[in-house]
Parts: C-alpha cells; structure tokens; sequence
C-alpha cells in the first residue's frame, strides 16, 4: 500500500499551529513512513497536486479572498479536511476584527500602530481583498475534522492523524480538546 | 420522605428537595452554570436539564422539585444532545474566545464545553461589540464575556443585600447594569466584590489578578485564612503564589462571614506600598543601620534594663499569641484605638442573632465605615422585614435611608419604646456609644442580644490575654510599639525616650524608633484571633515570611526571656 497524501496549507495563521505540526518531533519520522506531505506552506511546494490527496490540513481564519481560494482549493483536492487550530475552527483572533469595522481594523494596524511612523492603509490591485468578517473554515468549505487549541498540542495533532491513518473518525476530547 | 430514581438509582429524599439537590447529595453529577450553591436558582442557563418520566419537556434539575415516584435520567442522549445545544447557543452571542481571555482554564463555561466535546460552533455569531465598564478601581465588568446567568445580580441581592446590580433590556439585548444603568464606578456599588467572586466566566475581572496564574493548573495555591480588617473575623480563602498573594477569596464555609467579605478584606489589604521589612535595624549615631538580630535585641535590652517606666502598644491585628507574649514581658500594655464603653448588662450576640431579628438597634457605630459585613448583614435582615433603629446618626449614610426611626443620643428612650414590643431585637453598639445611651437602652436588657463593633480587630483576644486599650498613660522611659502590618499608623503614642518598633513595614514611626525589628505579615502568620462574637479562629500562614523574619511572637519572648521574665 502507497503512503497517505497529506497536504497542509494556512490561511490567517500566525504560523504557530505549523510549528505545533513541527513539535511531533521524532514522531514526524515514523509519521513519514506512511503519510507523505505533498505540499505545504513550509517547503517548496505550496499547493495541493491537481490529482488530490486524501487529507487535507488548513490552519488560520479565512480572512481574505485569497484565503478564500486556498481553502476551496484544498477542500476539492482532499477527501478529508481538518481545520487545524482555533482559527480554523472558530475564526479565533484573527475574529478580534469582526468587533470594528474594517476601516478602523486595517487603521490601527497600518496607521495607529504604536511602532509604524508615516503609515498608510496598502491599496495595491495585487493584494486580496478583505472579507467583509474573518470567518472559520466550516462557514467557507464542509469540515471533517474540527481540532482547536491554540495552538493544538503536537500531542492532539498525532491523535487526530494516527486515528485517521487507523482508519477512524477522531473524536477531539479529553486532554486534545484545548481552546486555548 | 418521598422516593425517586435517579438513572435507575432509587432515592429516598427530603420532600421539597429539587432534582439537583437530591443529585448531589446521592453523589450524581448534573452540570450547572447558572447555580451557585450559596444563592437561590432560577433555572436561566438550561444546562442542568434533565428527562424527567412523564414531563413532556426537559426540566431544569436546579428548580424542578422532587415527587413521589419521580424518575430522572441525567445523561441520556436526549438530555445530552440539549445539553449541547445549550451550549452552541451560550457560544453563539458575544465574545466567547478563550486564548485571551484571563479565566481560560479556570472559566465554568469553557469546562462545560470540555466535558461536552464542543469541538466546533454551528451558529454563526454576530461580532456585536459590548461595552467593557472600566470604571471601578478594583474590577472591572466585560459584557462581551457575560452569558447573563445572573450570578451577580443574585450575590448582589441575596448575599450582600446590596441590590446594585440588575439586568437592562429584554431577550438578547439584555444586559447587567448597576443601578438605573449608570457607570459601575458611579453605582451604589460598594465593592465587596462578591459578584466577581460568583461569576463563572470573564465577565467580571479582578484587575489586580487576571492572568497571574490559574487555578486549574495548580499555578496559584490557596489556603485558608481568617481577615483581619475589622473585629468581624471574615473567613477567607488567600490565593497565593511564590509567596505573594494573587487575590483574597470569601470563604463560603466560614463562620461569620459566609461568603461575605468587604472591600477591605478582599482589595484594600492587597494595596501595601510601604517597603519590606526583613533585617533589624538599630540607631548607631543618630542614623538606623541594619544589625543582626542578636544585636538588635540586645539593644532593646539595653534600652528597657536603663528604663524605669516602660510599656507596650499593640495593633490590634496582632494574635492571641502574640497578646500574651506582649501581657508577660510588658506590666503597662495597650492597644491603639477607643476602647468600647463596658455595659454592665445585656446578654452578648453573635452576627447570626441578626438573621432572625425583627428590630436592630444601632447606637454610636458606623458599621458600613468600620464593620462592613455587619452593615451587609443588617441590610440583609431588614429585606427579610427587620426595623433599624439609629440611635445618635449611627449608621451612616449607607443605613440612615433605611431606618424607622434616627434619634440624638438624648433620645435613646424613644428607641427602646418601640423596640418593646419586637420579639427578638438585636443592639449593636461601638466606642461612640453615649452615656445616656447606654442607660436608656439597659431596659431592653434580658430581650435583646448585643454585640459590640470593637475598634481593634482582635480586641477580644487582646482582652482576653490582659491586653486592654492603652491606659492613657502619656510618657514611659521605653515604650515598644508592636506596628505589625497595620495600614494605620497609631494615631497618639506616648512619650518615651527609647523606641523599639516591630513592623512588617517601613514608616514614620520605624523611621523615628531605636531599633527596628521586622515582622510578619498577615498571610505569613499562623496563631488565632478572637472576633468581635468572642468566636476564637485558628489561621495558618499561607506562605513563610520572608527569610530572617520570625514569628510575631518570637521578639517578644526573645525580649521577656533576657530581661528576665519569661
């Protein structure tokens, strides 16, 4: 039998769900031996291949329309897709957002912002555009598997993985079902 | 008796007795939120819902009473499945994230989540931003965080008798609001913090301890110790870490207080500014130098072997022990603060006779200013149909609106002819009771209990070891002020030619003495008080002093043993 495809990408994502991924340490190793990672937001290869994996992890908010499009790029090219992390799951802080309007959002960011001297708001037609509220992944795509935490413990990320390779649904709960 | 099963478990339990309590007591486990055992249930949560045989709807296990032949299930799918729903729904308004909120891991609503696997939200949510009220000084109230079980609304009325808080709108407009919906911090309000104790989320945050450590995760440790604020001797639960007190919890076990606590008890003591103590010091040439304790206690020796009057003054924060290691080293000895006047008659009271009393008399105290949870407990007799009778502008402002009838001193009969005809009245008296006050009121001797509000915390204590107010005497040739870690400053001391002063902290008075010793403060002492119902409490440190200080007692025994008189 072939190894499992398993692709990941972030969204919103401050990266610290990725490096929880990274914290299974030595147990990446063993992992390896019968998933392997085709694409990720860490290595050469960004994208998920058109032929499809069968898991497929997203981290972060979908905040933007390219959020957007990568989470509905994954969702067709994954048979089984978990929302890693409390954005994922929740919208977590990246929602802080939703709380005032998006003018007044991207000003303190890019203007207020305590460290920023002459800033301005960037309008450039390359960049995505916001979503009118950062939203999780289960209000954009149909989500499998729900993991919040943030981040996940690396303990809860193998759980999640070694119950899908065992050929279960997992269930978070118990010690893996962290909010924070 | 009436006979029910719970999940196939038969029970025989008190009739008038709800689902819950019945529960509870056969050791089964209905998840709460709204409920909190120290005030009455109103079923607003929905998260004890259980299957009750023949009921057509879930029923609230909290409010729903016990009947004959009654079967519960507390855990089947049904129930579970609403559980759950409940839950999506408490999740689906306001700002329920827990990775910056400062109750994750100790917050009841994210352990209900837990216990139920909430792993996703089904609802959207709608982002409405609620206002964060910052305008107290000890806590502050986020509705963002509030799931509007009414806990405090409830603690507010039903405990402290204060009835500040109240709720503002209808259905998911609903919102707390103190008073007719004005600031917090310009609310009758009177910061007991019992609301910030009761409330099982973030919504209500104590400034001084958010994200100092969680319980849960065994960051902070709590211990059990007695206030020493005021003579009442509130129970109190310190919670404490790497030996520094983090918060001062109510004890809702503890006898008088019973989840009572004051602004002063819970707040007030935590706001110490003054420098530590830890090294003796003495004065070599005009100026205090740090010395070790050997020295240190040698030159007090010296000091009080060369006097030929000598006495002690002590806070009255000191304990027992500390009372009677003061009473055998020192023949002249006294507290600071006004003695209270001696009755002569009156069978002594204790705070629970308030509970039941129909008519409660208050001559020359200010309970809300000096003994605030004898103030709460008066309010809270007087929502059950008590009368208060203020005797010479007792009271205050926080008692004046509520009395029947305020006389001068002069007066005082008037008082006792209406108090006749009360079953059982209670007259609670302080060091500002007048003369002719106190004859008039000798007539409800043998039908009233009294309690007197002592100026001192543990005046009872001192009193009982020989140690009264200070006799007035004006000068000694050596006087030893036993300061502790009195916020106050004593107001007149005698003269005396040499000082020695024992203080937790640095002040104008260490700064004036010969020699300093330093002491521990309250959290780090461990002896008894005795309180103003002459209830003697046992207390253990909640933490060591820090290294070099030794027990409050300690210096005075070392004294007495030199100079003879141990």
């Amino acid at each position: 039998m072939g190894k499992v495809l398993v692709a990941t990408d972030w969204l919103a994502a401050c990266a610290g769900c990725h490096m929880s991924l990274l914290d299974l340490d030595e147990r990446l190793v063993g992992l390896l031996e019968k998933i392997q990672i085709t694409s990720s937001p860490i290595t050469d290869l960004k994208h998920p291949p058109k032929e499809g994996v069968t898991v497929g992890i997203l981290t972060g908010a979908v905040n933007n329309t390219s959020n957007e499009e990568v989470a509905r790029q994954m969702r067709e090219r994954c048979q089984v897709l978990i929302a890693l992390g409390d954005c994922a799951v929740f919208g977590g802080i990246v929602t802080m957002r939703n709380f005032c309007s998006m003018r007044e959002a991207l000003h303190r960011a890019y203007v207020e912002c305590e460290t920023v001297v002459d800033g301005k708001v960037p309008a450039s037609p390359e960049l995505s555009r916001l979503l009118p509220t950062a939203l999780a992944v289960n209000q954009v795509v149909k989500v499998d598997v729900h993991l919040p935490g943030c981040p996940p413990s690396a303990d809860a990320i193998f759980h999640v993985l070694s119950e899908l390779l065992a050929g279960r649904v997992p269930e978070v709960k118990g010690e893996y079902l962290k909010y924070d | 008796m009436v006979h029910i099963t719970i999940n196939g478990q038969e029970l025989t339990v008190e009739p008038g007795m709800t689902v819950l309590q019945a529960a509870k007591q056969a050791g089964i486990d209905i998840p709460t939120l709204c409920h909190h055992p120290a005030i009455s249930d109103i079923g607003a949560c929905r998260m004890c819902l259980v299957e009750v045989a023949k009921q057509r709807a879930l029923q609230p296990a909290c409010t729903f009473p016990v009947t004959e032949g009654m079967e519960v299930q507390t855990e089947s799918p049904k129930v579970v499945a609403a559980r759950k729903f409940v839950l999506q729904l408490l999740f689906s308004e306001r700002n329920h994230y827990c990775m910056y909120c400062q109750m994750s891991g100790d917050c009841e609503l994210q352990a209900l989540a837990y216990r139920y696997g909430l792993d996703h939200w089904i609802y959207d949510r709608p982002f409405e931003p609620m206002p964060v009220d910052g305008s107290r000084r000890y806590f502050l109230l986020d509705h963002n965080r509030c799931v509007l079980c009414r806990r405090c609304i409830r603690a507010c009325e039903e405990i402290v008798a204060n009835h500040t808080l109240g709720t503002r709108q209808r259905g998911s407009k609903t919102m707390i609001s103190a008073d007719l919906d004005v600031p917090f911090g310009k609310s009758t309000c009177v910061s007991c913090g019992t609301c910030l104790q009761v409330c099982p989320t973030g919504a209500v945050i104590d400034r001084k301890s958010a994200y100092r450590g969680r319980v849960s995760r065994g960051d902070v440790q709590s211990s059990k110790s007695v206030c020493v604020g005021c003579a009442v001797g509130c129970g109190v639960v310190v919670v404490h870490r790497a030996g520094h007190i983090v918060r001062i919890e109510s004890d809702w076990d503890a006898e008088p207080s019973r989840g009572l606590l004051c602004v002063t008890g819970r707040f007030e003591q935590l706001e110490e500014v003054r420098p530590r103590l830890t090294k003796p010091l003495v004065r070599r040439n005009g100026t205090l130098v740090e010395t070790d304790w050997d020295a240190a206690m040698e030159a007090a020796v010296v000091g009080f072997r060369k006097a030929r009057t000598s006495g002690a003054i002590a806070t009255g924060r000191a304990t027992n022990e500390t009372f009677r290691a003061l009473a055998r080293t020192f023949a002249l000895t006294g507290t600071w603060g006004k003695p209270l006047p001696v009755l002569g008659y009156g069978k002594p009271g204790t705070l629970a006779d308030l509970e039941g009393a129909d008519a409660i008399v208050v001559a020359g105290a200010d309970p809300a200013e000096t003994h605030r949870v004898v103030a709460y407990r008066i309010r809270r007799a007087l929502d059950h149909g008590a009368r208060l009778f203020l005797v010479d502008g007792g009271g205050g402002e926080y008692l004046q609106p509520f009395a029947t009838l305020s006389v001068p001193p002069a007066e005082a009969a008037k008082v006792v002819e209406v108090v006749a005809d009360a079953s059982s009245p209670v007259v609670i008296y302080g060091a500002g009771l007048q003369e002719s006050a106190l004859k008039a009121l000798k007539a409800l001797d043998g039908k009233a209990t009294f309690i007197g509000l002592p100026a001192a915390a543990n005046a009872r204590g001192a009193e009982a070891e020989g140690v009264k107010s200070w006799n007035g005497t004006s000068a000694v040739d050596a006087l030893y002020v036993l300061a502790g870690d009195d916020p106050a400053e004593p107001q007149e001391l005698p003269q005396a030619g040499f000082l020695v002063v024992q203080s937790a902290y640095r002040s104008a008075l260490t700064d004036r003495a010969d020699v300093v010793l330093p002491s521990p403060a309250w959290a780090e002492r461990s002896g008894h008080v005795t309180n103003l119902e002459g209830r003697t409490c046992a207390f253990e440190a909640a933490f060591p002093a820090p290294e070099g200080v030794p027990a409050e007692w300690q210096p005075l025994a070392t004294l007495a043993e030199r100079l003879g008189k141990a």
